[in-house]
């Protein structure tokens, strides 16, 4: 440890304390790892949402003719669309209904496991296979099962004499939504009952042990204890799953196509439909419809998140 | 999660009946949610006439040339390569800029951060509906409509805020003492994160992969909006389009089903834990 130099020396040997923290990095380090993401999201998240806010305020024919028109499309909407207001209607029962099944019905299934059954990992793990199918595949396999002649729902009930219940499930408008909506609960029990489990392990044990020792009903228990403390993870997965049935479109395109008569037509299935199905070719009007209902998703995201105060936890 | 070594209560018979009923209700259900897909392996073995003949029964002969057929004739090999190379590429772009950009968030601070993550997140919130419309004109004019590019991008962005989200959290975890060690060493930026964040964060991309793997294999929205002739459609469309077209031929369909089904199933047996704690990785807190 002689090397004792000029003070400017030992100074230039210890390089500046910004390199040496971790904490920064120079502007070519951000530009490589966050350029691709950047330009992908600029190109094709943020140009075609601020594109579908222009379109919603224009009518957008093929080959680029394209007329601006104010509000008058929002006007159409609001004011004369029967359809709009039947898919609205339809998609708020669905998101309602389904949302509340599928949270009391995962519930059920994560106590069932929780309550010390035999051949849990084997259990839980068939009942969150739906969740990893495709709705294409989980739609035709249900389709079949609500076949009029041969499919499953009605060959049950034939075979319990009960063929007077027999119903085309589908082909029947006072049915379909109700039998779409039985398909995507099913679909989506899995999912939170997965969740539900870890919640419920998560519990401290003394709390229960404690409840045990006060001999404490499993019912009481329920109310009291679990519920209350599994409160955070209710909340979390309602407004989760609130939130994805607003946007339901796959299912019902594949079962129903939105059919028979708007019975199962969704608001998502409707701007698909305005889109491309119509022959109205016109872009402008359906972009309104999907800016309107962005709008009113957000307002409800916004609304639940501020009354939760869960901030950061919400998504798809 | 795995499960804990619960009170068993097989030592006492007492409390074994009283329980029948929750059994009971538990075996029902494991029918009811895995039934329809030993249903569907079973109809992708026999022929449509057998299946109109007795809907439910076995095979009298298994009929595996139907996969053959299936795959060649019925073009469902064309839509299952074309899902193989979207998915494979998709996630993979996602899993490395995904990570990038979550290592940036986690690990640096500079100007524009918190614009940044805002930008990125704020795609948690935006449903496909809002940007679908406007993303076929824009790949009609990129001329990328109608190609599996196009598809690829547009997963890639659709994609990346989950991806980002799920990244980022695990990352932030990662002791800092380990970045400021490597940085006393002379490992340069790219260093730090080729040698360190990615080798830590595998588990977390692993999630990612299982998750976006899971997600795209399944997608149909974007495909049936952005692909349209027959060589370009993923397995989703594929069937969509045998299921209008052969609406009766219920046997072959199901074969296709169950190509479609297969590779979900085969990474399930292998991988059950890390695709069910991928699937839920978004919600649990």
């Amino acid at each position: 440890m002689t090397n004792f130099g000029p003070f400017w020396r030992t100074a230039r040997q210890s390089p500046p304390p910004s390199a040496l923290d971790a904490r920064r990095a120079s502007r070519t380090t951000l530009i490589v790892l966050l350029g691709p993401a950047l330009v992908i999201y600029a190109a094709f998240m943020i140009y075609p949402v601020l594109r579908t806010f222009w379109n919603s305020v224009h009518v957008i024919k093929p080959h680029n003719v394209e007329a601006f028109v104010g509000l008058a499309n929002f006007k159409e909407l609001l004011g004369n669309d029967f359809i709009f207001w039947k898919a609205v209607g339809n998609t708020a029962i669905f998101a309602i209904v389904a949302t509340i099944a599928d949270v009391l019905g995962g519930l059920l299934l994560a106590l069932a496991l929780f309550s010390g059954a035999p051949f849990v990992r084997t259990l839980r793990l068939i009942w969150f296979t739906p969740v990893l199918m495709s709705y294409v595949v989980v739609g035709v396999i249900w389709v079949w099962i609500y076949d009029y002649d041969w499919g499953l729902a009605n060959v049950i009930l034939r075979s319990l004499g009960l063929g007077s219940l027999e119903q085309s499930w589908l082909g029947d408008p006072r049915t379909a939504l109700w039998s779409v909506m039985v398909t995507h609960i099913w679909k989506w029990l899995g999912f939170n009952m997965i969740i539900f489990l870890a919640a419920l392990y998560a519990l401290p044990g003394d709390v229960l042990g404690a409840a045990e020792l006060d001999n404490c009903g499993w019912f009481a228990k329920l109310v009291h204890i679990i519920i209350p403390m599994l409160r955070p993870t209710i909340v979390n997965l309602t407004v989760l799953s609130f939130i994805g049935k607003m946007m339901i479109f796959d299912l019902v395109w594949i079962m129903t196509g939105g059919g028979p008569l708007w019975s199962t037509e969704t608001v998502s299935t409707y701007v698909y439909k305005r889109a491309f199905d119509w022959n109205t070719f016109d872009l402008g009007y359906p972009s309104a419809i999907a800016v309107l209902w962005f709008l009113i998703i957000l307002a409800f995201i916004v609304a639940l998140t501020r009354l939760l105060r869960q901030r950061d936890r919400l998504e798809f | 999660m795995i499960a804990p070594a619960a009170k068993s209560p097989a030592h006492n018979w007492a409390a074994h009946l009283r329980r029948s009923p929750l059994l009971a209700f538990m075996l029902i259900y494991t029918v009811i949610s895995g039934g329809p897909f030993l249903w569907v392996a079973v109809m992708s073995l026999r022929t449509t006439p057998e299946i109109f003949a007795s809907p439910y029964a076995l095979p009298s002969r298994v009929h595996w040339e139907k996969f053959v057929e299936a795959w060649t004739k019925s073009n469902y090999g064309t839509y299952f390569w074309n899902s193989t190379i979207v998915v494979v590429t998709a996630v993979a772009l996602l899993t490395i800029i995904g990570a990038m950009v979550a290592h940036c968030l986690a690990r640096y601070r500079f100007r524009g951060n918190r614009l940044v993550r805002f930008v990125i997140l704020s795609g948690l919130i935006l449903p496909p509906q809002l940007m679908i419309l406007s993303l076929f004109q824009i790949l009609l004019e990129y001329r990328l409509y109608n190609t599996l590019t196009g598809l690829i991008i547009v997963y890639v962005a659709g994609h990346l805020a989950i991806t980002v989200y799920i990244l980022e959290g695990f990352f932030a975890q990662i002791p800092q003492d380990l970045f400021d060690a490597a940085r006393l060493d002379g490992y340069s930026d790219l260093e730090i994160f080729w040698r360190i964040t990615l080798p830590i964060g595998v588990p977390a991309l692993f999630t990612t992969v299982t998750l976006n793997f899971i997600i795209l294999w399944n997608e149909f929205l974007y495909a049936v909006v952005l692909l349209t002739e027959d060589d370009k459609r993923t397995l989703p469309l594929g069937i969509m389009h045998f299921m209008g077209s052969h609406q009766l031929d219920v046997g072959m369909l199901a074969t296709g089903l169950m190509i479609a089904i297969g590779p979900v199933i085969l990474l399930y047996a292998l991988f059950s834990e890390t695709m069910i704690k991928g699937m839920t990785a978004g919600a649990v807190r």
